[in-house]
């Protein structure tokens, strides 16, 4: 394997998401899960600029790149906006202990 | 050369991101993504897409990690993490393997393509992808929508309410 | 403009399933308004629709290249079932004004009412298996919530849930033949499996066919899946009403007589639709003659008489099982909310508690009396002359002992109408009640089907003209009103037919006395011939294996990504197992 910018990218996008991932499973306090999101969102933005770039058509990568950004960033504002009401609601913000869709 | 940048600049980035994710406090790990959100920028930066990476810095760096803070500072004293529910191992075999797979299925099907001259970001962005800037407007207004429900106050005599 | 009405006909009670809904529940006056005005509009949307009837394809929604182009067809048996559940359904809604303005959450009730109505419009236009499913499931969704409409009452939610699980049985059996018919004809038009029909295996061909029949007889409550419907009579009696008569039973016979030129040629299947049929026309008849509960006696009289109309189809004549079905559909209407007005004004569904009544509500007397002797089969209301056309085409058409034994229902039919009239009515009074009377809305309503009850069967030269006109792979005969008067009046087997009715009221009134006494609980009607326990057993079997699933439903956000990455994982594996 010849180690040139663009694998060391790939595989560092590999190891955000990654971390991401298993953060997302691992977290119980939800503003962490909105954070967790982020790192996840974060090695997707990266993903699509390198795939710009390996494809040879970088504008396209980075305007999608840019849409996800907007994307993300609502995620996390509207995340945030759930989990502050939950913690009024519930009196906690352990998504354990939020399972009223429990079967 | 290059390759060292990449390399230190990513390694640092999954280092951040680890700690983000193992710290207790919530406030620390805030940073933490602050810092990955400067580190994936410069390697967006570097990459040649310098418009994505100014957005990324002063929004995934600077409004989202504004948003963190006031949420923790309105929740105050839960910012604390408790232990996970799945068990750790399993989470981590799970996720390693889906990783590897994933990884291993996309590194071995990439072509590079040589770059056909140069393309200008406001062309794609205002030509080919009108749509996504019509889905974008919505989505800020939607986002304005979640911002109030964060500022909203409590109503006095709410059912179910916990007084924070 | 005909794909215009289609769509009207379903998005109108769509948009006021919504509206209702957005009314909120704090303005029910509202909530009234707006459901009577759009399930009316819809009503008359659906007669307009006549005219436009036609074989060909009026609205096309492309799916290619995956589906291809799937149609809506207003063919003669989409528009006839199209104008039975707007209008009749429209009823419901008219009646439910009176007989729903104390209830909390009207919301939901019209919303779901009117969620109904739009989905059997859809339902019955459909020109392609894709949408009817689609529309199927819909009905089977909306019946289940309307049923369980009381969920503080667990009988309610048992009866739901058993309706809806044994109609799933159904939609099981329509998804499987509509599978195998795609795969064979390469397309999911209704009107791609009559023209390829003969291209078909036989034995292709005879599974889909039973699939089909599998699924009519869950969906319209025939044997062996008669149970649910007497159980879903915990719903508020104009739901009973919208389910017995404007839509969600006419849907298996519907799709009966659909199908019928593409299955009549696989062997053995006439005759199982015709069995089906008949067995659930005496047994649910039997069953009618013991029971003590009004609309319970109702919801039997319904599975037998659809059970005439499977029969009619089995011995291979849709035309009479559509007449039957609008004759039924305008009198079980009227019977079950003049049961519904009784049950408003005295607040008992018992009918030993009832007795005597005749004097004290003369209008709702007059009205199920004349839905009662529809029911009966007497002249000249609409019953009689389709439940004689039934069974002279039983007669020419299936064997002897086929055609006595469905003489004999006919009998049982006069015998238990007459018992329950007998029994709300007439007689002593057994219970003292405080008598409500009927609403302005009801009386409407009941006034409307009452005419309806007396005039729709002038209606059946338009209807034979239209199915024969509009459905050309049926090969119809034409005939008038008249042609059929005629020769119904000179038939001898109508002249048997009434003395068997005849006959049955005797019998009744010679042990009319006997008919008060404390009801006997019997093993084996009870259990409807042993069937109870199998479709018991069904629906056991289904929660039983839910639950075992329910352990995955934790609620808790952690599990559900693991879920989704293990899916994703999966899905991965599958992939790597498939490239290597």
């Amino acid at each position: 394997m010849n180690l040139t910018p663009l694998n060391i990218v790939f595989w560092g996008v590999a190891g955000l998401f990654g971390v991401g991932l298993y953060g997302l499973l691992i977290t119980r306090n939800l503003i962490k899960v909105v954070m967790v999101l982020q790192i996840l969102v974060k090695a997707v933005v990266l993903a699509l600029v390198l795939g710009g770039k390996i494809s040879g058509n970088l504008g396209l990568g980075q305007s999608i790149a840019a849409t996800v950004i907007v994307v993300d960033t609502i995620v996390a504002v509207v995340g945030l906006a759930l989990a502050v009401q939950v913690r009024r609601r519930f009196g906690t913000l352990d998504v354990s202990e939020i399972d009223t869709l429990r079967g | 050369m290059d390759n060292i940048q990449y390399a230190i600049l990513l390694v640092g980035a999954i280092l951040c991101a680890y700690r983000a994710m193992v710290s207790k406090r919530i406030l620390s790990a805030t940073l933490y993504l602050a810092g990955i959100s400067a580190l994936v920028s410069t390697v967006i930066y570097k990459l040649g897409a310098m418009q994505v990476a100014v957005i990324e810095l002063s929004v995934g760096a600077g409004l989202v990690t504004v948003l963190l803070v006031y949420a923790l500072s309105v929740v105050g004293d839960d910012a604390l993490d408790p232990s996970s529910i799945i068990s750790k191992p399993m989470a981590f075999v799970v996720v390693a393997l889906t990783i590897s797979i994933l990884g291993w299925m996309a590194y071995t099907r990439w072509a590079i393509v040589e770059s056909t001259g140069s393309i200008v970001l406001a062309d794609v962005l205002w030509q080919q992808r009108v749509l996504d800037v019509w889905i974008q407007i919505a989505l800020i207004f939607s986002g304005v929508m979640g911002v109030l429900g964060l500022l909203s106050e409590q109503k006095p005599g709410q059912t179910g309410d916990v007084p924070l | 403009m005909a794909g215009w009405l289609v769509v009207l006909v379903i998005g109108i009670p769509w948009l006021g399933a919504l509206l209702v809904w957005l009314a909120a529940d704090a303005r029910p006056r509202l909530q009234h308004f707006i459901a009577v005005l759009f399930s009316v509009a819809a009503g008359i949307v659906s007669l307009v629709l006549f005219s436009y009837a036609s074989s060909q394809a009026v609205l096309l929604v492309s799916f290619a290249p995956t589906f291809g182009d799937l149609t809506f067809v207003p063919d003669g048996l989409g528009v006839s079932l199209t104008a039975i559940s707007a209008v009749i359904g429209s009823l419901a809604v008219l009646f439910s004004v009176n007989y729903m303005h104390a209830e909390k959450q009207l919301g939901r009730y019209y919303f779901l009412v009117l969620f109904f109505i739009g989905a059997m419009n859809g339902l019955v236009l459909s020109g392609n298996f894709l949408f009817i499913f689609f529309f199927w499931e819909i009905t089977a969704l909306c019946s289940y919530a309307l049923i369980s409409f009381h969920n503080d009452d667990p009988k309610a939610v048992a009866g739901g849930m058993k309706a809806l699980i044994i109609t799933q049985v159904g939609g099981v059996g329509l998804l499987t033949g509509a599978l195998i018919a795609f795969v064979n004809t390469g397309s999911l038009q209704v009107s791609a499996l009559f023209s390829q029909a003969a291209e078909i295996p036989l034995n292709v061909l005879s599974v889909i066919a039973f699939s089909f029949l599998i699924a009519a007889a869950a969906k319209s409550a025939q044997f062996p899946f008669h149970t649910w419907l007497p159980d879903a009579m915990e719903a508020p009696t104009p739901v009973s009403a919208l389910i017995h008569a404007a839509t969600m039973v006419n849907a298996g016979v519907y799709l009966l007589a659909r199908f019928y030129p593409a299955f009549a040629p696989v062997p053995g299947w006439k005759t199982a639709v015709m069995l089906v049929g008949l067995i659930s026309a005496l047994t649910a008849a039997l069953m009618a003659c013991t029971t003590t509960d009004l609309k319970r006696t109702l919801a039997y009289s319904t599975v037998s008489q659809l059970g005439y109309m499977v029969y009619a189809i089995g011995v291979g004549s849709v035309t009479a099982a559509q007449f039957h079905l609008l004759s039924h559909s305008i009198f079980k209407a009227l019977l079950f909310l003049s049961a519904g007005a009784i049950i408003h004004s005295i607040g008992t569904r018992d009918m030993l508690r009832m007795g005597g009544l005749s004097a004290k509500m003369p209008f709702i007397r007059n009205t199920f009396i004349v839905g009662a002797l529809a029911l009966m089969g007497l002249p000249i209301l609409n019953g009689f002359w389709s439940k004689e056309l039934i069974l002279e085409m039983g007669f020419e058409h299936s064997p002897l002992w086929a055609y006595a034994l469905m003489l004999l229902g006919a009998g049982l039919t006069a015998f238990y109408t007459f018992r329950m009239a007998w029994l709300v009515f007439f007689g002593e009074q057994r219970a003292q009640h405080e008598v409500h009377a009927a609403g302005v809305a009801m009386k409407i309503s009941l006034g409307l089907l009452s005419f309806g009850a007396f005039t729709s069967w002038l209606v059946f030269g338009g209807l034979n003209n239209l199915l024969s006109r509009t459905l050309p792979f049926h090969k119809l005969e034409q005939e008038s009103t008249l042609d059929v008067v005629q020769a119904l009046l000179s038939a001898p087997t109508t002249w048997l037919a009434l003395l068997t009715i005849f006959l049955g009221c005797g019998v009744f009134w010679f042990v009319r006395k006997k008919s008060t006494l404390a009801y006997k609980p019997s093993l084996v009607l009870d259990s409807s011939f042993g069937l109870e326990s199998v479709n018991g057993w069904i629906v056991r079997s289904v929660q039983a294996f839910s639950k075992v699933f329910q352990i995955t439903q934790t609620g808790q956000l952690n599990w559900n990504i693991f879920g989704i990455v293990g899916a994703l994982l999966g899905i991965l594996l599958v992939l790597w197992w498939g490239a290597s």
